[in-house]
C-alpha cells in the first residue's frame, strides 16, 4: 500500500536562479502523480528534494506520518530512511555488479540473510518475466531489459512511494508504448503511490490519475487528465498540452441582442457567456473545428493553406487573411490547396482567457 | 538574531557536520594546509628573518628579528649578479630556447603520426617518447659520454675517440648542451599534448577547404595550424614551466664550467649553507611557474575552450598523404628517435661495461660494475651493482618510495577528487580544488627546499621528520598530488551521480557508497594513474636531492652522487636500473589501457585549465 505525501511552501533555489517557489501540493495515498512540463520547469528538482537527493531552502514535506524535511523545525531525513524507491532516467544500474546484487543490493544493506534475498530477487526477477538474466551485468542487457531491472530493483525493498524520474524516455517508441501499460499495470496490482516526472504530454495523459503541469519552477495546474486537456487553467497550460497545438484567437468580447458574440479580425464567432471586455483569447482545440465543403449558415470561409495526411486523421492549415488555424480532422476528405472551405466553432468548445495574465475567464 | 533564526542556522550546521564527506574535506583540507602552505609560508618567513648562522654574513644580525637583508643582498648586493642575475638570464635563456626547440620537433613530429600517411608511425609514438620517460639525468650522462673534453678535466669522451679531435668546448659543456638535452627530454612532452590537440581537429573542416580547392600548404597554414594554435601555445607555456625549473642538465652540463641557473644555484647555496638565498631562489622560481601556469590558463583559457568547442567529433577523415615525401621523412624521424631514445641508453650501457672509462677497445670490456666483487683496484673497491648493498639498498629504497607514494597519493587524489567534483558548491571542496593545486607551481627544487626548512626541525606537534623515509613518501605524494586529484576527477567523473544517489536511496551510507560504488567503479582509472605516479616518483631528482640522507638513499640520488664523484660506470648502471624500471612501468600502464594511456598523459599534463 501507499502513503501519501503533503508539500508546503517548497523553494529552492541555485544561487540565483529559482528552481522551485511556493510549491504545494498534496498527494493522496495510491495516486498516480505525473509531474508535467517543459525541461527546467522544476519538474525534476521537485521530485528529487521528495527522494532527499536535493535539499529545498524552504517549506516541508511530509511522507505518510512522517516529517522528512522541514526548514522550520530543522529536520532533513537521509534518502535512505524516507521509504521511497526511485528508477532513474539512465537506469543507475551499477554497471559493476550482476543484475542479481543489483535488485538485491538495498536487501543486502538491511542486513537481510543472503537465502531470503535470493528468494525475493528471483520472484521479482519472475514477476517482471526475467528469469535467468541474474547472473548478467548491466551492459550485457538490452535498453528494455535494463529498464526492468531498474524497476525490478525498484520493486524489491518493497517502498510505499515510487518515484520515476522520466524511466522511459531512453527506450524507443514502440517498447515505451509497452512499458507504459506494465507501469500502469504495476501500479494497479500494488497500489503504491507512484510520483512520475516527464515532459511527453501523451506520457502524461496515458499514465496519471492526477497531472501537475509546472513551469519556472511553479505549479500551474493540478487535476486529472481530461480536465488538463479540456479546461487549461491557463494560456500555458493550453499550449503546452495538445499536439498539435491550441489555436489561439486574440478577441473582443461583445454582447449584441442578448447573444455572445467574439470579434476577431474581421469575423464574428458564437461565444460563451462572457461578460464584454477587450483583450480576451480565445482557445480552440484543432479538433473542435468542424468543415464544410460548401457554404453554409453562420459558418466562416477559410482557405486551404495545406494538408498533412496523417494516417487516421488528417492536419489542416487553412487561411483567412493573416489569421492561421490548425484543423484536426477524422473524414478523408480529398482537399486541394487554396480551395474555400467553411468552419464552424460551438461556442461550448471554446475557453477564453486573459491576453495579459493568461488565466481562465470561462468556467464551468 | 531571534531565537528561530538561531535554532535554524544551529540545525543547518548541525546537518553540515554530522555529514562524513564535510569532516573528511576539513581535515584533509587542514593536512594539505599544513603541508602546502605552511612550508610555503616558512621559507617567506626566513627569507625576511636573521638565522642563527647569519652572523657570519653581516654583523648586525640579531637572530630571530625581521630584516630585509636577505633580499637586498641578493637582489642589489656585490654578489647579486653571481648569485642571481646571471642564473636568472641563463634560467631564462636556456629554457625559452629549450622551450622553442622542443614545441617545434615535437609539433612537426605529432603532426607527422596524428595527421599523415607516414609509414610505422604506430611504432614511432612509443619510442619517440622514451626521451621523457627516462631520469633527464641519463641523457645528461649520455651527452657527457659523447663530448666529454679533458680541457676541463676527465676523460675524452666518445667524439673524441672517433674523430681524434677535441669538442670544441661550448659544445661540452655551457648552454649549448643544456638547451639542446633539455629540448630532446621535453619534447615528447610537447609530443603528447599537442598531439592530443591534432587529434580531436574534425577533418571535415579541412576537408571543406580541400573542396574548394586549397592546396595542402595552404590547407595546413590557414585551417590546421590556427585551429592548434591555441594548443601549441599552451604547450610551450607549459613546457618552459619545466624547463625553466630543471636542475640535473644544467647542473651536470653547465656545474663544471660553472655556468649555473635559478635551480643549480640554489642546490650549490644550500651546498654553501647560505639557506636565505636558497630560499629567495626556490620562492623566485615559484613565482616564474605560478606566472607561467597563470598566463597560460588566463590568456589562453579563452581560446583554449573556443578551440574545444571546434573539436569534438575527432579525427575519422582520410590522413595528409605525403607522396613522394612519405619515405624520407619516415627515416629522418626514425633516425632522430634513435638518435635522441636509443642511442643514449646505448651509450650508457656500453659505458657501463668499460673496465676503464674512455677506452674503446674490446678488451677494455668487462660487467665487473654490475656483477663484480668488490676489488680494492677498481672503483675505490666499490662492488658491482649485484654484489654492492648500498646500491641494492638504494634500489629497495626506489621501489618501497614509489610504491608506497604512488599508492597513497592515487588514494588521496581520489578522495580529494570525489569532494571536488561531488561537493562543487561547498567553500570546502573550492578550497580543496586550489590548495592540491598548488604543489604544481613547485619545482621539485624549491618544493624541497620548503620541506627542508620546515621539517629540519620540530615545529610545533610536528617532529622533525629530516632524514626519514616518511618525509620521502610525503613530498612525493603532495608533488605528485595534482596530478592524481585530476586522474582521480577523471575516473570520478565517469561514475554518474545517479548510481550513488540509487545506492542511497536504498539506505547505502556514504562510507558504503564509497566502498561498494566509487571505489570499485573509480579502481581502472586510478590504477593507471598510480603507474604512472610510480614513475615518475621513480625518476625523481630534484624533488628528493636535498632531503637525502645515508639511509634513505634511491637510486638517482645514489647515481647522482656517483656521477658527481666520477664514478661514471657505476652512476651509469644505476642511471640504466632506473630507465629500466620506468620502462617496465610505462609498459605495465600501457598494457593496462592501451588508450587510456595516451588520453591520461594528456590530462595529466594538461594541468592548466
Amino acid at each position: 500500500m501507499g502513503l501519501s505525501i503533503e508539500i508546503s511552501d517548497l523553494k529552492k533555489t541555485y544561487g540565483e536562479v529559482t528552481a522551485l517557489d511556493q510549491v504545494n501540493l498534496t498527494i493522496k495515498a495510491g495516486e498516480f502523480i505525473v509531474l508535467l512540463g517543459p525541461s527546467g520547469c522544476g519538474k525534476t528538482t521537485l521530485l528529487r528534494c521528495i527522494a532527499g537527493l536535493e535539499r529545498p531552502n524552504q517549506g516541508e514535506i511530509i511522507i505518510g506520518e512522517q516529517v522528512v524535511f522541514s526548514s522550520q523545525r530543522g529536520i532533513t531525513v537521509a534518502p535512505g530512511k524516507r521509504q521511497v524507491g526511485m528508477v532513474f532516467q539512465g537506469y543507475a544500474l551499477w554497471p559493476h555488479l550482476a543484475v542479481y546484487e543489483n535488485i538485491g543490493f538495498g536487501l543486502r544493506l538491511q542486513k537481510i540473510p543472503r537465502r531470503e534475498v535470493q528468494q525475493r530477487v528471483d520472484q521479482v526477477l519472475q514477476d517482471l518475466g526475467m528469469e535467468g538474466l541474474g547472473e548478467r551485468y548491466p551492459s550485457e542487457l538490452s535498453g528494455g531489459q535494463q529498464q526492468r531491472v531498474a524497476v525490478a530493483r525498484l520493486l524489491a525493498t518493497k517502498p510505499p512511494v515510487f518515484l520515476m524520474d522520466e524511466p522511459l524516455s531512453n527506450l524507443d517508441a514502440r517498447l515505451r508504448l509497452d512499458m507504459r501499460s506494465e507501469l500502469k499495470r504495476l501500479h494497479h496490482d500494488t497500489g503504491v503511490t507512484t510520483i512520475y516526472v516527464t515532459h511527453d504530454q501523451t506520457e502524461a495523459m496515458t499514465l496519471a490519475s492526477c497531472v501537475v503541469v509546472m513551469k519556472d519552477g511553479r505549479i500551474q495546474q493540478i487535476a486529472p487528465p481530461r480536465e488538463i486537456y479540456y479546461k487549461p487553467a491557463n494560456l500555458f497550460v493550453a499550449e503546452f498540452v495538445g499536439m498539435p497545438r491550441i489555436n489561439l484567437l486574440p478577441a473582443r468580447a461583445v454582447q449584441q441582442n442578448g447573444s455572445y458574440w467574439l470579434e476577431i479580425d474581421d469575423f464574428k464567432l458564437s461565444a460563451p457567456e462572457i461578460p464584454p471586455r477587450d483583450g480576451v483569447v480565445a482557445a480552440v482545440r484543432p479538433e473542435d473545428v468542424r468543415i464544410f465543403l460548401e457554404p453554409e449558415p453562420g459558418a466562416l470561409e477559410f482557405q486551404v493553406y495545406s494538408v498533412l495526411p496523417s494516417g487516421p486523421e488528417l492536419f489542416i492549415q487553412a487561411r483567412r487573411r493573416t489569421r492561421t488555424i490548425i484543423i484536426r480532422e477524422t473524414r478523408q476528405l480529398d482537399l486541394k490547396m487554396d480551395q474555400p472551405i467553411w468552419i464552424k466553432i460551438n461556442p461550448s468548445d471554446i475557453n477564453l482567457y486573459d491576453q495579459i495574465s493568461g488565466v481562465l475567464l470561462t468556467s464551468e | 538574531m531571534d531565537a528561530s533564526t538561531l535554532e535554524r542556522w544551529l540545525n543547518r550546521f548541525r546537518y553540515r557536520l554530522t555529514s562524513p564527506q564535510f569532516i573528511i574535506s576539513v581535515l584533509l583540507l587542514v593536512a594539505l594546509f599544513y603541508l602546502i602552505l605552511v612550508p610555503l609560508y616558512g621559507i617567506i618567513d626566513r627569507t625576511i628573518t636573521w638565522g642563527d648562522t647569519d652572523i657570519r654574513m653581516s654583523r648586525e644580525a640579531v637572530p630571530g628579528q625581521y630584516t630585509l637583508f636577505h633580499w637586498k643582498n641578493i637582489l642589489l648586493g656585490r654578489a647579486a649578479k653571481k648569485f642571481f642575475y646571471e642564473p636568472l638570464v641563463n634560467a631564462f635563456f636556456t629554457g625559452s630556447i629549450a622551450a622553442v626547440l622542443a614545441l617545434l620537433v615535437g609539433g612537426i613530429l605529432s603532426w607527422l603520426i596524428t595527421r599523415t600517411d607516414m609509414p610505422g608511425k604506430h611504432l614511432l609514438r612509443p619510442v619517440l617518447t622514451i626521451p621523457y620517460i627516462i631520469p633527464a639525468f641519463a641523457i645528461a650522462l649520455a651527452w657527457g659520454a659523447l663530448f666529454r673534453s679533458p680541457r676541463v678535466g676527465g676523460l675524452p669522451g666518445l667524439f673524441e675517440f672517433v674523430f681524434g679531435i677535441a669538442p670544441p668546448l661550448w659544445l661540452s659543456y655551457g648552454p649549448v648542451p643544456i638547451i639542446i638535452t633539455m629540448a630532446i627530454h621535453y619534447c615528447p612532452f610537447v609530443l603528447l599534448l599537442v598531439s592530443g590537440a591534432l587529434a580531436t581537429i574534425d577533418s571535415q573542416l579541412e576537408e571543406s577547404a580541400e573542396l574548394l580547392g586549397a592546396s595542402r600548404w595552404v590547407i595546413l597554414r590557414k585551417i590546421t595550424f590556427p585551429i592548434v594554435a591555441p594548443g601549441f601555445l599552451s604547450a610551450f607555456v607549459l613546457t618552459f614551466g619545466k624547463t625553466i625549473g630543471t636542475f640535473a642538465l644544467p647542473y651536470l652540463l653547465g656545474g663544471p664550467i660553472r655556468y649555473h641557473t635559478l635551480a643549480t644555484m640554489l642546490f650549490s647555496s644550500f651546498s654553501l649553507g647560505l639557506e636565505p638565498i636558497a630560499y629567495i631562489l626556490a620562492l623566485i622560481l615559484i613565482v616564474i611557474t605560478a606566472l607561467v601556469v597563470y598566463l597560460s590558463s588566463r590568456f589562453l583559457g579563452k581560446n583554449l575552450r573556443r578551440f574545444e568547442t571546434v573539436s569534438g567529433k575527432g579525427f575519422k577523415g582520410q590522413p595528409t598523404l605525403l607522396g613522394s615525401w612519405r619515405w624520407p621523412l619516415c627515416l629522418m624521424v626514425w633516425a632522430f628517435a634513435l638518435v635522441t631514445a636509443i642511442f643514449p641508453i646505448g651509450l650508457l650501457t656500453y659505458q657501463s661495461i668499460m673496465l676503464i672509462d674512455g677506452r674503446y677497445n674490446l678488451s677494455n670490456l668487462t660487467l665487473h660494475y654490475w656483477i663484480g666483487q668488490s676489488n680494492s683496484d677498481i672503483a675505490f673497491g666499490e662492488p658491482g651493482v649485484l654484489h654492492n648493498p648500498i646500491i641494492l639498498g638504494a634500489t629497495w629504497n626506489s621501489i618501497k618510495l614509489a610504491a608506497f607514494s604512488s599508492v597513497f597519493c592515487a588514494f588521496l587524489g581520489l578522495l580529494i577528487a570525489y569532494i571536488i567534483i561531488r561537493d562543487r558548491r561547498s567553500w570546502v571542496s573550492t578550497l580543496l580544488d586550489q590548495v592540491s593545486f598548488v604543489p604544481f607551481l613547485f619545482p621539485g627544487i624549491a618544493l624541497g627546499a620548503m620541506y627542508l626548512s620546515m621539517f629540519a626541525a620540530q615545529h610545533g606537534p610536528i617532529p622533525a621528520l629530516y632524514g626519514t623515509f616518511s618525509l620521502l613518501v610525503l613530498i612525493a605524494v603532495i608533488k605528485r598530488l595534482p596530478y592524481s586529484v585530476r586522474t582521480g576527477a577523471s575516473a570520478v567523473t565517469q561514475i554518474g551521480q545517479e548510481l550513488e544517489e540509487a545506492a542511497e536511496l536504498e539506505g547505502a551510507s556514504w562510507f558504503q557508497r564509497m566502498r561498494r560504488i566509487v571505489a570499485p567503479l573509480a579502481t581502472s582509472g586510478v590504477v593507471a594513474g598510480l603507474m604512472v605516479s610510480f614513475v615518475g616518483i621513480m625518476r625523481e631528482l630534484s624533488l628528493i636531492i636535498l632531503l637525502i640522507t645515508p639511509t634513505t638513499r634511491v637510486l638517482m640520488t645514489l647515481g647522482f652522487r656517483y656521477a658527481e664523484e666520477d664514478q661514471i660506470q657505476l652512476g651509469n648502471t644505476l642511471v640504466l636500473l632506473v630507465t629500466f624500471i620506468t620502462i617496465l612501468g610505462e609498459l605495465l600502464v600501457w598494457w593496462l589501457g592501451k588508450s587510456r594511456l595516451t588520453r591520461l598523459h594528456e590530462k595529466q599534463m594538461d594541468l592548466e585549465r
